[in-house]
């Protein structure tokens, strides 16, 4: 691992003078592409095994779908009431994470913009929500909703939602507003608008970009919650998909495996996340690293 | 997310100045302040309603539930902290508290070190933004498809079984017997959970500006070098964030284990494969026995003071005066 003998100082090249060829690193290197390639494999395995029917499923775990038969999941869609459930996750997923966002950004902008001992005292108040694992509020929650008679209701799982995701798009959104510039509010200012059209007409539409970020990190999360649904639901009709998929799993030790069926519940998960992804992907990630590596 | 923890001295330069020493310069801007200062009830209101009443009351409610003797219907009965010295009693509750811990301290630390190997063999690998892109996706993910997997990849007609049969494996173990699947769980949640923190500590490695690691190649530095030096002291904080964040995002730990493996007949993982989440869970709403809300907020609140405990060590602990670079 010394320096390399051949001197290399051309500009742009100076990267490629520090890649140390070591054993080690071949290992590395080709296990990298190795997990790479174990996801993608999975990732389509999954979707390969939804078009077959579980007899040949469990017959030959590695077989590959005769024809693009769609039968498993018009009957998951359909029977297995995941149509319905689906419907519902979008509900509870899009309304809450709206709400989210509308009411976050004016508590944002606020705490992010003003200094002093009463912000700081409400930033630190929303921020300690952070910390707090939901299964401390899961008991309370359901017997405060059960007491509205908001269980087994969409409604009262949007609320929840909403609740829970307050601290972490206040935190992310405050953190965003500051990285804003003021000069665009302060000329606007000076040009007569007051402070609340200033950040209806200036700030919001500079924001857009960390507004859509935070709105669909919020999507992220309410599609995949699965504790409070399954907590908050009872009746079949309002699952979500993952309490859906749930109850499925459980039918399945008294209806015999319906492997096909399955991994087409699974292929409606994960469809929707893959699709934000490839589409997103880059915001994402950052949205989701924002923050924590300053 | 560095700002979990208060930090009350803001720069004193931020701070609105008081009325006597208030700079001409900034007089200009009073207006508008003074406007701002106004929206605190109309901006901030209604999402500290929202909060209040739907996290921090029932926070709140839970303490006091803890404290007391509950089925949910019918009266409460004060008990003081009989509920906290009952579940430490409690075989099972035992059982989920140490497999937390596991989950917390043995999947955490190797998923930092595979995650800072990985951030290390990335920083200047050929297709890097391939494979973060691929690693990062399971964080989008459900944990419940990656148990569903679990259970269809380990069962015993499944694809690690016939994998095996040719290589003369011809009795392999019972993968999901109830003793084998915590470990399983614990392999899974490696693999899934490494990638999103490998994309954290890349986006701090990819600040480190090039020229100290030309620094580095000039003076001849050796690989354990330039980590020592260079890399480990400029992603100290970010590693102290990750664990932060992990320590909050493991104690949440539930679905992967709620049907991991396919599900058992009464619905309810077995008991070996438990972690504190499933606890609380199992003992409020199960419908096997009597509701017990105040054993099961007080194992919750267990996690919550654990969570707490942790964070301000961790916080002690990576504390290092920042680098500015």
């Amino acid at each position: 691992m010394t320096a390399p003998a051949k001197p290399r100082f051309a500009p742009g090249r100076a990267s490629q003078t520090l890649v140390e060829r070591s054993p080690l690193r071949t290992v590395g290197v080709a296990a990298l592409w190795g997990i790479v390639a174990l996801s993608i494999a999975t990732l389509l395995w999954m979707v390969l095994q939804a078009f077959r029917d579980t007899r040949s499923i469990l017959g030959d775990p590695w077989g590959l779908p005769t024809s693009a038969d769609p039968t498993n999941f018009i009957h998951a869609w359909t029977s297995s009431s995941f149509g319905l459930a689906t419907l519902n996750s979008v509900l509870a997923t899009l309304v809450a994470s709206a709400v989210t966002v509308g009411l976050a950004a004016p508590a944002a902008y606020y705490l992010g913009r003003i200094e002093n001992r009463l912000t700081g005292f409400l930033s630190l108040y929303f921020i300690l929500g952070l910390g707090i694992p939901v299964q401390v509020i899961l008991i309370p929650l359901f017997v405060m909703l059960d007491r509205a008679q908001l269980t087994d209701s969409l409604l009262g799982l949007n609320l929840a939602y909403i609740g829970l995701a307050m601290p972490f798009n206040v935190f992310l959104l405050a953190a965003f507003f500051r990285s804003l510039p003021l000069e665009l509010e302060e000329a606007a200012a000076l040009d007569g608008a007051n402070a609340f059209s200033t950040f209806v007409r200036i700030t919001l539409p500079l924001a857009r970009g960390g507004l859509v970020t935070a709105f669909i990190l919020q999507v992220i999360g309410n599609w995949n919650e699965t504790l409070l649904a399954l907590t908050l639901l009872q009746s079949t009709e309002k699952y979500t998909l993952p309490v859906a998929l749930i109850s499925f799993l459980q039918q399945q030790t008294y209806s015999g495996a319906d492997w096909g069926g399955l991994f087409a519940g699974l292929c409606l998960v994960v469809f929707p996340m893959l699709v934000v992804y490839l589409w997103l992907g880059r915001r994402l990630t950052e949205g989701l690293t924002m923050g924590m590596s300053k | 997310m560095t700002d979990i923890l208060p930090r009350p001295e803001a720069p004193a330069e931020a701070r609105p100045a008081s009325p006597g020493q208030r700079p001409r310069a900034a007089a200009q801007g009073s207006t508008i302040e003074r406007q701002r200062r106004r929206l605190l009830v109309p901006f901030v209101g209604p999402a500290f309603l929202f909060y209040t009443v739907l996290f921090v009351v029932p926070a709140v409610a839970a303490v006091w539930i803890s404290l007391n003797a509950w089925t949910g219907s019918g009266p409460m009965t004060f008990v003081g902290l009989q509920n906290y010295t009952a579940v430490f009693q409690d075989p099972l509750y035992l059982k989920s508290f140490g497999n937390t811990l596991l989950i917390l301290f043995v999947v955490g630390i190797v998923i930092f070190v595979l995650a800072f190997a990985m951030t290390l063999l990335l920083r200047d690998m050929a297709g890097r933004k391939i494979i973060r892109s691929v690693i990062f996706f399971p964080h989008l993910v459900n944990a419940l498809v990656f148990g569903i997997l679990a259970g269809f990849v380990f069962n015993p007609g499944g694809l690690v079984n016939t994998l095996l049969r040719p290589l003369g494996v011809t009795s392999p173990p019972a993968w999901l017997a109830q003793d084998n699947l915590f470990p399983l769980i614990m392999a899974t949640l490696v693999a899934t959970s490494t990638g999103y923190f490998t994309t954290i500590l890349m986006a701090a490695v990819d600040r480190i500006p090039p020229y100290l690691f030309e620094d580095c190649a000039l003076a001849g530095a050796t690989a354990f070098q330039r980590l020592r030096h260079v890399i480990l002291p400029l992603t100290w904080d970010v590693f102290g964030t990750c664990a932060v964040l992990w320590t909050i995002s493991s104690i949440k730990i539930f679905e992967i284990i709620w049907v991991f493996g396919g599900s058992s007949g009464s619905g309810i993982p077995p008991t070996q494969s438990w972690t504190t989440a499933v606890y609380t869970y199992v003992t409020a709403f199960s419908g096997m026995s009597t509701p017990a809300y105040g054993a099961a907020t007080a194992s919750a609140i267990i996690s919550l003071a654990l969570v707490s405990v942790l964070v301000i060590l961790l916080r002690r602990l990576m504390h290092r005066e920042a680098i500015e670079f």
